[in-house]
This record gives structure tokens, sequence and C-alpha cells, in this order.
């Protein structure tokens, strides 16, 4: 099974272990990833803003890349997602535009838990794992990009989605159910208004708390950093102990290949090691 | 025809047939009652819902004009108005509702628990059912989608379903007992049967099939184990005698049907043990003997005669057998194997399967050489090998067992299990292998066999026709071959007894579905009859064949109804069924089990079959288990009842299908279907409800705690543009204000409510006041917020609401339980009905209707009543009903009286010189009764007094049967007082009364005792004093018996004419419509001329003409014949009483005159007005008007409108306020289709409106969304917040008024609108001649705010339009259609029945003290100054007996209830009262 993959900017920094680990778990489970020659920006944050042209235009260009390869594209970024899938809905109602070059009518864009949480994928996943989570309490923290607008993303249930909760529960975790799934993490307000994403992450932190989590697992390298930006830049007062954050793609390289999943822990600012001795997995 | 038997199809049926037409009432479901009798309370009078619908249940239950078909669908329709053929499905209740008693003793005993709909699925309830305690029809009826496929598959038809569903509840002797009805070997077929059952089962789809077999084995072991000995008990012996050729599965399972029919059956077997190939066939390692032993030894036990070592043709001959027996089964198998036509064969070391595996079960087997080939692939093949494998290794060789077919692993015939455990055992398989030719040495010994490879088994066809590559050969050394590829029967026993003739190609040939052969008498089956197949097969033949000699012996059609031709169940929805695997089944380890012939499979545990029988599907719903046909003892259950269409012929339909709510998992963000403790409207109702799943007690549903704190949430897919549901549901409001007012009421005040919601839209009569009592008493909150966030509280499971407060600032509110007001929609069914019947509906799925005929479908002849012409609460429901009833009667009217067909009754007995002659009847209800109260005792105790000359007790009081028994024991016997002790005399003392005047008996000779409620049910666990209570009632009603007296009602003829007040819009549609059904009118008008408000008004909302309609209307009515007009004209006067009214009226025309009218039915539409505001410097600005002023520029002053720049529109003038609390209900709609007519005519110009609430309910909500969209500038005022302020400004009007977050608004408005109350006409006049009642605040007060919108509590006057309270104009004509269909009920009849159980006056002891006159609640005592004693019509008394139980002097009696009968019956409770608990 070939699948064209756009890995995105963040693959290339602040998300490079979501890279990382879906390449690793894609070689493990068969999956062969052939990534767009020359992708270029989705235009997430700022392009569709400024100009809906340029927004489509710019993702226009990799579905034209995507065509060429394969029948669907694949990327672990929500931001990237998002803005092909929108692409990509446009396009096929409206058609594409002039210059991008062509793009197949049934051309898919997924994001990777769709790819990983599919039914018979499940089994593949846990067939390959070496080890179980053993237990490890996680609430799942999905943020707004794959879910919504549902007519445009597919999400089944964009209100409360359970694609990482079927991996990570196939793995052996204990997956609670918790009400901020799709809360805002406060996105790129990070940069002009830090003290939003503050009070948004830890309200994130305390509801974790209250429904008895250990950690957060999250799939979008933009909640990754505004959670961990507590760790990196405390809120004085009254807060409560932030948890440590996971890509859900590094819980399952912990069940696959811990070795390599130890690598990508070394970038976190939140330290999971207590967690993951106190459950048996370091 | 009325489709939808909610209170609104009820309420129409009711009208139509009193008025005189048959009425065919369609309900798809199975009992009539609709979503009103899902309620608990109904606003605003908070009357219990079951309650008042319960007696419209049983009107429409026992009219005699009013057929109801449950379990209906309407399938089309062809025809015109007046002649339609309406195409029904009757889909099957599976009970008989003239049988059915309603007991109830069948869902105690079915196996099958579903989610409850009544419940909201909150709890469950059987396969088996009444959809609710006082359902009408009261019978029950069965879920069924159909037949299970593992019944289906299953050759021998077990009922799979039911005993899996039995075995879940742990039912095993039930479950077992569901086996053996049809299979007298549960523990060996529980072992053998390759279980086609489970190739079938559906849950396969999900993750495997339930283990049926298995199950199976686990209750029949349980069975053999407990040494269960229950001898079931057969039929009376008929003396027949029955020979069976053959003691295998098929003969035995003959033999014992046969017995169980009470016929002496004879198994002639010819090996030393009976079994067939389930003795010598199958090895012991699969079917231990001893199982089979003793499964065997069962049926000796019923009396089944075997002769073992009797072969027939050698120590019997088969003629003897046709001589001396009545019938003859033969069921000899297939005992010979088929050999190989290959080289080699012949000689020693070869030999066949079955012969080998008979050897080896009998303890005559050979030695085997070390290595053996098995040639075959079937199950016998592997029987085979893998007994091969156990005789050598007691041999004690080292087997090499081989097993080489012809076909690939995938077309093996063998059954997975087998070639699975035998490869575990070590049997080595060699697919795709055609044996050439058998290898021997010089010896002659076996050395080896060839075999090429085979290419192909079947040709195109699937017919066996073998390829093979001849190049591709290899040998298999060895020293055994076992030919295992196919058996034959031996039939030699039959030559030379004329029987050779059944024979075709070696087997016998009979029919299919009877196993009858060419020779009467002689049947036959199993093996012997299609060729070597599967024991369950066999056991079919069996059980058929018995039922053939059955009746064949019997002298009965064999053939009757024996097709198997079910209706197949469709795949169950396995979307949510979460995954769960089967039990592993212990197994002997493969190298132990080939040590010895133990048991290799073990059997199931208890908890083991029962887990696996709860992941059953239950495919059918019901499971055909059979458990309610053995329990009812009615008889009333029939699972053969089949689907059927029907074609009635009708004059016109009513459409009443109701609405369903709309799925709020649909709207994820409240999270419904996710937190537990979100639930939806009509599930907290049903919480509410005392016959609700927790009985009344409000709890979480996550914790069952009782909450404090709950919120609503309105408009959940209401005014919702995303969900495609713009309209407004109309009813939320006041239903969730209900709701909070009975909750709090429940928690004795301990709750607080909060109410979310945009605007309180409490538009109908009474209802603002309700929701200010809501507040002030009930402490209801409402917040005008719109929720944005739900979520629940981790661990406490609380809900969190985060809304935007006033201030704009956001709010977090918990609170233990969120109620979502869920909005009505026409259901889903309805899309389909309408494309059947060619019915338009709109956007939104409601039927399309004009507001001038708002009754009307797109379909001439076809009506509308209900939600389904757009959302409605249950007062309009009915008046809609009503007035459906009286525009689809107008079609037909000519038909009146033609369908409907008056009973004859025989004339009365005379009794006057008859003695006393009671006759007695004690009901046991089934058990209900009988199982606590001595039933027999107490008839017994009722026979000892001398003039009870007839006592018994009966099964079932109220069954057809015993109706017949009764009068024949009435005539026979010459009873005149008739006393039955049984159930309610609210649901059947009509029964027994009708009963009685079958055979002359005046009905109220018949006296009731209630000893189920009052003794069963209520002393369950007392049953002695139980049954000394039952003695005491039915002596007290024997007593009350003495004292009846016959009753006769007295015919009164009528004026079949009708007179209207009033000549606006209503008065004219109510005229108008009787005039049309042949009733004349008179119509009397104040004014001088015919149109009321009507005249005023320009436009409707979607644009029409409002005075082209209205020219036309008053046209109609002067032009028609049957209508007479007085203009200037009053009533002076009114004498007399429904059917007789005589009335005067003035008419001020120059001169005076008076006149006198006769008429039978009286219409009040005096309409209301236009309130003069005295606010907002009305008078004292040209610039300010009322909406009716604006109505009239909007068609005479365009031009100047156009050239406005500001217009402001003010709400709720004079309404809801402190001196008019109610809201006029128009004005909101009027003011948005206003506003829009000015956008339209200058898009410029601006307009504001200033509300309180925008209460543009149902479908104007649309008109609302559309001035929005148009520009139109709505802002919101409270009455003691921010009161708008207009002062004159030159020829303008300033507006000030302070809006919260915004600041002063200041409009210099040229025109200023105020929407002026809509006040009562002074009906104080009127009110005061007819006696009739008017409400606070002036308006004409309804016999029912719920049920009873048109009536008054005075028989024969009914009101219509804006009178009765402010209303729309199809508001108004629906309810004065309705007044005129209320009307033509009275005017249509021939006399008027009076008398019977009324109050009647002693003149003599009557003081005159008037208190009858006050204490009627009907207004029907009058002193008659002739007598100079109080007198009551007998037309007009209802019978209440409230003046009787008032009356110091005793002067009056409520005839049947007389004070001599009740003081006869305190005084037998005096006497027998001290020894009575």
């Amino acid at each position: 099974m070939k699948i064209a993959y756009y890995p995105g900017c963040s693959a290339h920094g602040t998300g490079i272990e979501t890279d990382q680990s879906t390449r690793e778990l894609c070689r493990i489970l068969g999956i062969e990833l052939a990534d767009l020659p020359d992708w270029n920006c989705c235009g997430a944050s700022s392009a569709h803003v400024v100009s809906s042209e340029l927004a489509l235009g710019l993702n226009a260009r990799n579905l034209a890349q995507a065509s060429a390869i394969a029948d669907e594209v694949v990327t672990p970024c929500p931001a990237c997602f998002n803005r092909m899938a929108e692409a990509n809905h446009h396009i096929k109602q409206h058609g594409a535009p002039e210059k991008a070059g062509s793009i197949k009518e049934n051309l898919e864009v997924r994001h990777v838990i769709d790819l990983f949480s599919q039914k018979d994928m499940l089994k593949k996943i846990a067939k390959a794992a070496t080890r179980g989570l053993n237990g490890m309490k996680v609430v799942t923290y999905y943020g707004c990009l794959t879910s919504r607008p549902p007519e445009i993303t597919g999400a089944k249930n964009p209100e409360n989605p359970t694609e990482m909760d079927v991996i990570l529960e196939a793995l052996g975790a204990e997956v609670i159910d918790w009400p901020l799934k799709t809360q805002c993490c406060g996105g790129s307000l990070t940069i002009p208004k830090d003290e939003i994403v503050a009070n948004l992450s830890n309200q994130l932190y305390e509801m974790a708390a209250r429904a008895g989590a250990e950690a957060i697992v999250t799939h979008c390298a933009m909640c990754f950093t505004n959670l961990e930006r507590q760790w990196a830049n405390p809120v004085e007062g009254d807060h409560p102990e932030p948890l440590p954050v996971f890509y859900f793609t590094e819980l399952m390289m912990l069940a696959m290949d811990p070795a390599k999943a130890q690598a990508h822990f070394r970038r976190h600012l939140s330290d999971p090691n207590p967690l993951l001795s106190a459950r048996g997995l370091s | 025809m009325v489709v939808g038997a909610g209170i609104g199809g009820m309420q129409a049926s009711i009208d139509l047939a009193n008025s005189g037409f048959k009425v065919f009432l369609v309900e798809e479901d199975t009992a009539i009652g609709g979503r009103m009798a899902m309620l608990d309370k109904t606003f605003p009078t908070n009357d219990c819902a079951m309650c008042i619908i319960s007696p419209k249940l049983i009107e429409v239950g026992r009219h005699p004009n009013i057929e109801i078909l449950t379990n209906t669908d309407v399938l089309g329709m062809d025809g015109d108005p007046g002649n339609f053929n309406v195409k029904l499905k009757r889909r099957p209740r599976f009970v008989d509702l003239e049988k059915c008693t309603g007991c109830g003793e069948c869902a105690k005993v079915c196996p099958i628990e579903v989610p409850n709909e009544y419940n909201m699925g909150m709890d469950g309830r059987r396969a088996i059912r009444k959809r609710y305690p006082q359902a009408i029809p009261g019978g029950y009826a069965i879920e069924k989608k159909g037949t299970s496929p593992c019944r289906d598959a299953c050759p021998l038809h077990t009922r799979c379903q039911g005993y899996v569903a039995l075995t879940a509840e742990g039912r095993f002797d039930e479950a077992l007992q569901v086996i053996r009805n049809q299979l007298p070997f549960p523990s060996v077929l529980g072992r053998v049967c390759p279980h086609p059952c489970e190739t079938a089962c559906n849950r396969g789809d999900v993750d495997q099939p339930i283990m049926i077999r298995e199950v199976k084995r686990f209750l029949g072991d349980r069975a053999l184990e407990l040494g269960s000995t229950i001898v079931p008990e057969t039929e009376a012996d008929t003396g027949k005698k029955i020979a069976i050729i053959g003691g295998g599965p098929s003969g035995l399972t003959a033999a014992w049907f046969l017995r169980m029919d009470g016929h002496q059956p004879v198994v002639f077997e010819a090996a030393p043990e009976a079994g067939g190939m389930l003795r010598t066939g199958i090895p012991a390692y699969r079917l231990p003997r001893e199982i089979l032993a003793k499964e065997i030894r069962y049926m000796q036990d019923i009396g089944v005669e075997i002769r073992t070592n009797t072969r027939v043709g050698k120590d019997v001959t088969a003629d003897s057998l046709l001589k001396d027996y009545d019938a003859v089964y033969i069921a000899a198998g297939a005992q010979k194997g088929r050999s190989l036509p290959i080289p080699g064969v012949e000689g020693d070391n070869v030999r066949l399967g079955v012969e080998y595996l008979r050897d080896v079960a009998l303890d005559k087997a050979p030695t085997l050489g070390r290595r053996v080939v098995v040639i075959g692939g079937g199950d016998v093949a592997y029987d085979v090998a893998r007994t091969s494998l156990r005789v050598l290794t007691h041999q004690g060789e080292t087997p090499e067992v081989h097993l080489a077919c012809l076909e690939s692993r995938e077309e093996m015939l063998a059954s997975l299990d087998e070639i699975v455990e035998g490869e575990h055992e070590g049997v080595i398989r060699h697919n795709s292998a055609g044996p050439v030719e058998i290898l021997r040495d010089g010896s002659g010994k076996v050395t080896g066999i060839v075999f090429q490879k085979c290419l192909s088994v079947f040709d195109a066809e699937g017919r066996f026709a073998p390829t093979f590559d001849e190049n591709d050969k290899t040998t298999i050394e060895c020293d055994e071959v076992i030919i295992a590829i196919g058996q034959q029967a031996d039939t030699s026993f039959l030559e030379g007894t004329g029987l050779e003739n059944i024979l075709e190609r070696g087997w016998i040939k009979g029919d299919a579905l009877t196993f009858e052969t060419a020779i009467p008498g002689v049947f036959g089956g199993g093996d012997i009859f299609t060729g070597p197949s599967i024991a369950i097969k066999a056991i079919h033949h069996g059980y058929e064949a018995a039922i053939s000699i059955d009746r064949y012996l019997r002298g009965e059609d064999v053939r009757k109804d024996r097709e198997w031709n079910p209706m197949l169940a469709p795949k169950p929805d396995i979307t949510r069924v979460k995954e769960q695997e089967r039990p592993k089944i212990r197994m002997l380890d493969a190298k132990e089990a080939i040590q010895s012939f133990d048991e290799v499979v073990q059997v199931m545990t208890e908890e083991e079959a029962v887990a696996e029988s709860k992941r059953c599907l239950a495919c059918g719903i019901c499971s055909e288990c059979g458990l309610c046909a053995e329990a009812c003892v009615a008889k009333a259950i029939d699972h053969s009842m089949k689907e059927y269409e029907q074609t009635i012929e009708v004059g016109s339909v009513i459409l009443s299908p109701g609405f369903e709510q709309f799925d709020a998992k649909a709207i994820g963000e409240y999270g419904y279907g996710r937190w537990d403790n979100v639930i939806t409207s009509l599930e907290f109702e049903r919480l509410l409800s005392a016959t609700g799943p927790t009985v009344g007690h409000v709890t979480r549903p996550s914790d069952h705690v009782a909450p404090k704190k709950v919120a609503w949430i309105q408009c959940v897919a209401s005014r919702d543009k995303r969900n495609q549901r713009n309209y407004c549901s109309n009813v939320c409001c006041m239903f969730a204000t209900k709701e909070a007012v009975i909750a709090t009421d429940h928690a004795g005040g301990d709750l607080k409510s909060t109410i979310f919601m945009m605007d309180l839209r409490a538009t109908g009569k009474g209802f603002d006041e309700y929701c200010n009592r809501a507040q002030e008493k009930y402490g209801v909150r409402y917040v005008r917020s719109m929720i944005s966030r739900v979520d629940e509280v981790p661990g406490s499971k609380d809900i969190e609401v985060t809304y935007i407060g006033e201030d704009g600032k956001p709010v977090k509110e918990v609170f233990d339980m969120l109620v979502l007001s869920t909005g009505l929609k026409p259901s889903e069914s309805v899309k389909e009905l309408a494309r059947r019947l060619d019915v338009e509906l709109n956007e939104y799925g409601f039927a399309k209707t004009d507001p001038f005929k708002p009754l009307a479908t797109s379909k001439p002849g076809v009506f509308v009543c209900g939600v389904l012409q757009g959302p409605k609460d249950i007062p309009e429901t009915v008046a809609q009903a009503s007035g459906a009833a009286a525009v689809a009667a107008r079609d037909i009217a000519p038909a009146r009286g033609s369908e409907v067909v008056p009973p004859e009754l025989p004339p009365e007995r005379d009794l006057e010189n008859e003695g006393m002659k009671i006759g007695v009847w004690v009901c046991n209800c089934g058990i209900n009764i009988g199982s606590v109260v001595d039933v027999p005792t107490v008839a017994k105790h009722a026979g000892r007094h001398g003039d009870v000359a007839h006592a018994e007790g009966v099964l079932f009081a109220c069954s057809q049967d015993n109706q017949e028994h009764m009068k024949e024991i009435i005539k026979e016997k010459g009873l005149n007082r008739v006393v039955v002790a049984s159930c309610t005399p609210r649901t059947h003392e009509p029964l027994f009364q009708a009963t009685l005047k079958d055979v002359g008996v005046n009905g109220y000779l018949f006296s009731m005792a209630n000893i189920r409620e009052h003794c069963s049910w209520v002393h369950q666990k007392t049953p002695d004093k139980a049954t000394d209570k039952a003695k005491m009632m039915v002596d007290m009603a024997i007593s009350n018996a003495r004292q009846l007296k016959p009753l006769h009602t007295q015919a009164q003829t009528l004026v079949h004419s009708a007179l209207v007040i009033g000549g606006g819009l209503a008065g004219m549609v109510s005229a108008r419509e009787l005039a049309d059904q042949g009733f004349p009118v008179t119509l009397i008008e104040k004014t001088d001329r015919l149109g009321g408000n009507l005249l005023h008004i320009t436009q409707t909302a979607d644009g029409q003409d409002v005075q082209a309609f209205t020219k036309d209307l008053i046209r109609q009515i002067n032009e028609h014949k049957g209508i007479t007009v007085y203009l200037n004209a009053r009533l002076i006067r009114t004498d007399g009483f429904l059917g007789n009214f005589e009335s005067e009226i003035e008419v001020k025309n120059g001169d005076n005159r008076r006149l006198k009218v006769e008429h039978g039915a009286t219409i009040i539409a005096t309409g209301a007005k236009e309130s003069t505001p005295g606010e907002y410097a009305y008078g004292h600005s040209d610039a300010v008007v009322t909406q009716l002023d604006l109505e009239r520029k909007l068609a005479d002053d365009r031009d100047a409108l156009s050239k406005l720049k500001e217009v402001v529109m003010i709400q709720c003038v004079g309404s809801r306020n402190k001196e008019r609390a109610y809201c006029s209900k128009v004005c909101c709609s009027q003011a948005a289709k206003n506003a829009l007519r000015i956008k339209e005519l200058s898009p410029s110009t601006n307009v504001t409106v200033l509300y309180r609430e925008m209460r543009t309910y149902g479908l104007n909500e649309d008109l609302y969304a559309k001035a929005r969209k148009a520009g139109v500038l709505f802002l919101r005022y409270d009455l003691d917040k921010n009161l708008p302020m207009v002062t004159p400004k030159g020829d303008k009007a300033r507006v000030e008024l302070d809006v919260p977050r915004m600041g002063r608004v200041t409009i210099d408005a040229e025109l200023v609108v105020l929407a002026a109350a809509i006040e009562p006409n002074d009906n104080k006049s009127v009110s005061e001649i007819l006696k009739l009642p008017l409400t606070a605040d002036k308006f004409f007060l309804e016999v029912h705010q719920k049920l009873g919108p048109i009536d008054f509590a005075s028989d024969g006057i009914y009101m219509a339009g804006l009178s009765h309270g402010p209303k729309p104009i199809d508001e108004t004509i629906t309810q004065a259609e309705g007044a005129a269909a209320r009307a033509a009920t009275i005017l249509s009849k021939e006399v008027l029945n009076v008398g019977g159980q009324i109050s009647v006056v002693d003149p003599d002891k009557c003081a005159v003290c008037l208190c009858c006159v006050r204490a009627c609640p009907y207004g029907v005592p009058i002193i008659d100054p002739e007598q100079g004693a109080a007198y009551i019509n007998p037309a007009e008394c209802r019978g209440c007996g409230v003046c009787a139980s008032e009356c110091p002097g005793k002067a009056i009696q409520l005839q049947h209830f007389t004070n001599d009968q009740i003081e006869s019956m305190i005084e037998v409770l005096n006497e027998e009262g001290t020894d009575v608990g």
C-alpha cells in the first residue's frame, strides 16, 4: 500500500517527533510512504486569512504532486491536513486553479490518525506491539483541526473523536473520557497573546488531572507546543501540576520499538520518565 | 379514514363517528394514544395526561362506529374525494384480540427483553407486551421482525434463538423444554450436530457466531447430570400401533412424537443396541455411549418399545408389519459403505469406513496395520482416521494415519472442527489426491496407494466431475486402506413384499413434505430417504413423519399447513455491538486424546453458557420459543399469523400521524448519548411519570440520586438553521416550564430549575400566567442565553454549562442534570406516507396548507390535523382534529348514517312479577385473580344466598365465549339480576351490560365487585384474607343487586339547526360548514356588516390577499340557502337545552323587531377587538398608530410609507402587563410580516422592532428570520427595566430606549406602530344569557383547556375564534370548523336519548334550599315555580351525583346509586366487617 506523504514544516522543527515516529510506524506496519517531491508550505495560520486564492493555490500545488503518486495523501500535521482537506473539498466542488496541474478527482486527504485507526490496521498494530502500555492512564486531546468543520474533515463524531482512543486502547492504555477533547489550545496566540494560551493550557491540565489522567496525548504539534509551554515558562500562582505530554505516535512506538521511542522523549520539555518508570515502561 | 391514533386522530374519529359516519382509525403501533399517552402532566392545568386521555381512549375503543386498525400501514390510495380505495398493510399482532384478555401471563414467561420505547428506552420490556397499562386495544402484541436465521437454517427448525434467550436468563429447564418440544436428543445433537444454525448466525458479522450447539449440549448434559426424570405426559392412548423400521435418530424421533400423541410405536432395530449411526457410526470420543443410552432410555420411559437384534426381513418379515400395524415408518438408514472401482481394491486390508466404525463400536474391530490411508474428505473419513489413531495406539503401535481426498482443503465436506482436531491428533492430510491404484506385493499384502493430482472436483454447473493430471502421481506407502467416500442403503428387506415400488435408484421415494410413500400408511425418512446426511435432518424427517402418521391415523388432512415458509428477520443493526470473544471450549490434549476413546470436547460451564447466550443479537426480536403460547390460558397466541393487504373504501382521509423528537445525538455539543446526565425532555417526562421507569421518582441516570439542580436547554434543533430546523417547535417553552414545575413539586420544593432559552414563547391561553406562577411559586429561573459549552465534570458526572451572561461575560454553572428540549419534527415514515397519498410537504416535512384552508392538504379529500400541519400543542391539535372532522364530513355528508348499523336488541323482559333470581360469576382472570383469591370458594359462598340461582367461577368473565355462556344461563334459569366479581367497572361494566341487553334484561340490573384490584392485587401476600375480602365484596354486590331497578332512557326529538352568534371570520366559517352539511343556520351579527376584524387586515404572511378572501366568504354566506343572516342583531334570551334551544333575537333595523329562533346547537363567535392604547403618546401624535392602522396604510398609503426613513414598532402594548396578563399571540408575527412589507416597499427605510419576546411561534419563525435578514432591527426591552419612551416631536415621534451593552438608543421616527393588545368584546351579556363562564380576562372559558378547547360544560354550545382567546386567521378557521363538527355531532342525531343514570328530585321532600343549584357544575337544576321544587332536566343531567350528595333533605336520588343501594351495601359491611382484615 503506497500513500503520498506530506510532512509539513513542523515535521522539520517543533514537531519533528511526529514525522519520525510516523515514518517508523509506517515502516513497521508495511505502509509505503512516498514524499511529495517538491512540497511547499500549506499556508496554515496565515495564508487563508490573507488570501483565499493563495490558500487554495499553495495546497493545489501540493495536491497535484500527490495525485501523481497515489490516490491518497497523508500528513501527520493537523493544520496541514485541515488546509489540504479544505482545498481538496473546494476543488472537488469548483475545480482546480488553472496553474495547479492535474489533481485526481478521487484524491483523498487523510491525517495519520485516520490511517492508523482503521479496523484492520488496529489488528496489525496490536500484532506489531512488543509490549503493552501497562494501563497508563491518559486523556486524548484532539484540538480543533482534525474534527472541524466536519463536512470538510469528514470527522464522524466531531464533538467526541475517538481515533486515538481506539489505538491506545488496543495497545493497553487506559483512555479516560474527558470533556475537553476538542477544546481550543490557543493556537498561534502563543506568540502575540501568551496569557490566553497559558490560561487555556492550565484549564486543560486541571481538567485532565480531575479526570484522573497521568498524561495528555495529542496528535498536533501546535497543541503539543502550547501544552508544554507551562513546563517551559510556568505561570505564577495556584495552578495544577502539568502532566507529561505525548504524541500518540510516540506511544505507539513505545509499544513497538521502545528504544526509538526513548530517543524522541529526550526532545520533550515535559519529562515523561517518572511516569514511564512508574508504569514499568522506561 | 383517520391515519394516526394520537389525541388528534382520536378526537377526529370521535367527532366523525358521533355525527353518523363509520370511521377506520389506522395506527401503525399496537395501541392508540400516541404521544399524549406518554406524558406525565399537561400544561397549563397540571392535569395528569393519562387521567384525561383515558376516557377518550375508552370512548374510541368502545365506539361501535370506530374500527381501530392497529399494526397497520397505509400503502396507497386511488379514487376521488368521496370514493377512495385505500390499500393497507395489516401487520400481524400474533395475538388474537378477540381472545386476549390482557392478563399478562405471556409477558411473564417471555425471555426476550428489548428497550421499552414507551419509556424512551430507559427500561426494558418483553417481546410480547402491551404498550402501556391502559392501552387500547387492551390485548398484548408480539414484536416479531421475523424468524431468526438460526432457526431457518436448522433442518428441524429448532427454536435456537428461543432456548439461547432462555439460557441467557438462566432459565435452563424451560430452555431445555423448548428444545425437547422438537428434538428428543439435546445432549446427543449438542455434540454431533454440524450446526448449520451457527453458520447462519448473524453474530458472525460482528465477531463469531453464537455457540448454539454447545449451549444445547450444556442444557442437555445439565439435565442428564441432575437426573431430570420428568416424564412428559402423553396424550390419551389411541390404541394405534406403528412399526418403525430402524432405531436410528429418525426412527426414534418418530417413535417419541407418536408416543406423545398417544400411539404405540414399536421400533425394530437390527443391531444389539438402538441408536443407528449415532451408536455404530459416530465414535465414542465424540459421543460417549452412556449419553446416547441415557437419552434413549428416556424414550423408553414414556413407553416407546424398542426391539433390538431384530432385523426386518430376517427376524420379522416386512409383510407381517404391514399386516399387524396401523402404519409403518421405514428409517433403516444407509448402513452400507461405498467402495472404489480401482485396481487392488479387492482383498484384505482394504475396508469400508462405516463398516469399520461399526466393528469398532461393537467391539469387533480387527487388528490394524501401522500405516493407514483413509480415502475420503467428509466427517466419516475423519471419524475413521481418528478412530484408527486410537485403535493403533491401543495396539501399542506408533500410528501413521493419512487422509486423502479429491477436494482442496476449502472444498472439503468435513467440518472445520474435525479437520483442525484431526490435525492436532496427527492425521496427515492429502488434498487434491485422486486414488488410482492400491498396490499389493506378491503375497497380496497392501503396500501402498498411488494417487494422481486432482485438478478440479466439480464442473461449471457444480456437478461432481473430477479432472486429473495423469502425469502428477504420488505414492503413499501403507498397510491399510479404509474407504470412506459414501454410503448406500440396504433395501434387501423390502424385496418380495410389494414395497419395492417405493424405491428409486436404491432410495425410498416419497413426499418431501409429508414423507408419505406411494403406499398409504407407509412412510419413509432419514438416510434411506434422501441418502446419507446429517443427524438433524434425519430427526427432522422423523418429526415430520410423526405428524403425518398421526394425522393419517386420525383421518385428518396430512398436507395442511406444512410448508416452511417463514417471514425472515432482517439483519440486525450491529453498528453499536461491541466485539466479544466466545468462550474457549476445553478439549483433551491431542496426545492424551488418542490414548483412549474418552470424550475430547468438554461441556461449557453454566457461567459460560449464560455469557455466551447473552451475545445473541435476538435477530427476530421474538424468538418464537413458544412459551407465551403455552402460558396463554385463553389460547389467544398464534405465531403463524401472516401479514396481509386489505383495501378499504372510504369517502375522505384525515392524516394525523403525529411527530417524533429530533435525535439529540445529532447535536454533539450538548453531549447527549455521551454524558449520562444529559437527557431529552421526553425522557424527563417519563422519569416524572408514575408509569415510568423510576415510578415517578426523578433520579439522575448516572447514580440514581435525586437531582437538586436541573437545567433545560431550549431550542435543541428548533430555530436551528444548521440542522435545517428553522422553525419553532411551539410547545417546548411550556413543556419545559411544566416539567420544571412538576419536578419541583415532586421534590417537595427541594429542586432548583433553570431554563436556558432565547425567547419565552408562552402564546396560548393561560400560558403567560402559568409561567409567572412557575417563577413566583416554584422558583423557576429563565436565563436568556444560548449555551456555548456543555461538559461533564469528571468524577461527579455533574454537568457544567458555559453560557454568556447578561453582562456579556462567560458564566460557568454546574447542574446535576441537563434536559434538552429537542424539537418536534414529522416522523420519518410520514415522508413515505405523503408520497403514497400524493400529499405535498413543505421543506421541513410538514404538510403544505393554505392559511385560508388550514385543514386541507394539496390532495383533494385528504385533510390534516396535529403536528403534521405544523408544530403545535394539544389544545390546538384537538381543535384542529374537530375541524378536520368537519371538512372531512363535508364531501361525504349525504352518506351520513348509511354505514352505521344500530344494534337490534330483543324487547326487554317484563320482570314485574318475577321473584329475585340472581346469577353470580366470579372471574379467575386467567390466574390474575385465581392465583390469590380462592375463586371456587367465593363462588360457593355466593351460592349460599337463597335468591342466588346460579353461581360459578369462570376463567375469563369477559371472554367472548363466556359472554355466550352467560346469555344461555340467563335465559335457561330466568335470571333477573347479574353480579360479576372481576375487575374494574370503569372498563368492563358496559360490556356486561350489553350482554344483559342482548337477552332482554335491562342493563342496569347489573352489579360488579372489583376483586382483582381490591383483592388479588393489593393482598397478594395474604391469599386467605384476600379471599375473605372477595367474599364480602361479592355479598355487597349481591345486596346491591337486590335493590337495582330497571332504568330507561327516553328518546327526545331535536331541532336540526344551529344559531351562530357573531358574523366575523369564525362565525361565518362555522355557519358555512354546517349549512354545507345540510344543517340550517341562523347567523346574527351585532354590526351592520359581516366580516369583523377580517375587514381590517390586508395581507397574510405569505402575501395572500385577505380582502379578496373576505369578500368571497361574505358572498358565500349571503348566497347560501341554508343560512339566514340578521345584521344589527343581538341575542336577548335563550331557553331550553341541548337539541331544543329557543332564542329570542332583537334586530335593530330601523324598526326594532324581535324574533324567535329554534335551534339544536349554539356557536359563540363573538370575537374580540384591538384595544386602544393609553401609552406611548397614542392619540397625541399622528405618527403613533396601531398595527391595524398600519395594515390599512399598507393597502392605501403605499407611496407615503415608501418615503419614510425611520419606522419603530413597539410590541406588547397592553399585553402581558398588570392589566392584561395574557399574550395577544398574533402581534409578533404581524410585526415581522409588516416590517417585511415595509422593507419590500422601501429597503432603505429603517425598521426597528422593540419587543419583549419574539413570539413568532411554529412556522412563523421563518418570518422573523426573513425580517432580520432584510435588515429589520430587533431590540429587546423589559417591562421593569428599560421600558421605551415615546414623545411627540413635531410630526415625528421620538423613541428612546436603553439597550444593554449598547447604551441609549434614540430614534426620531415618522411612524411608531404599536402592537395593541387584543381585548375581548363585551361577552358579559351573552355569557349571562347562556350561563357560560368567562375567564378572568373576559374571554369564554372552555370546558377543559387541554381536551375541550371548543366545548363548554353545557352541552350543545360551542365556541370559536377570538371570543375564546387571541389567535391568527388560520387557527380561527380551524377552530370554527371544529365548532361546526362538534355541533354536527348533535344535529346529526335522529333523537337524543336522555335519562337513565341521572338525578331525580322528589318534589315533596324539596325545601328549595338551592344547594343543588349552586353545587351543580353544569348549571342544570332550576327551581320550577309550578311545583315549588327543584327540577333537574333529564336531557341536561350528566349523572355525576354531586347534587344528590349535597341535598340536605335527601330529596335528590341519583338513579342506579340510590341511598337504598349504598345503605344495603354498608349493612353487609357491618355484618361481616369484623372478621375481615
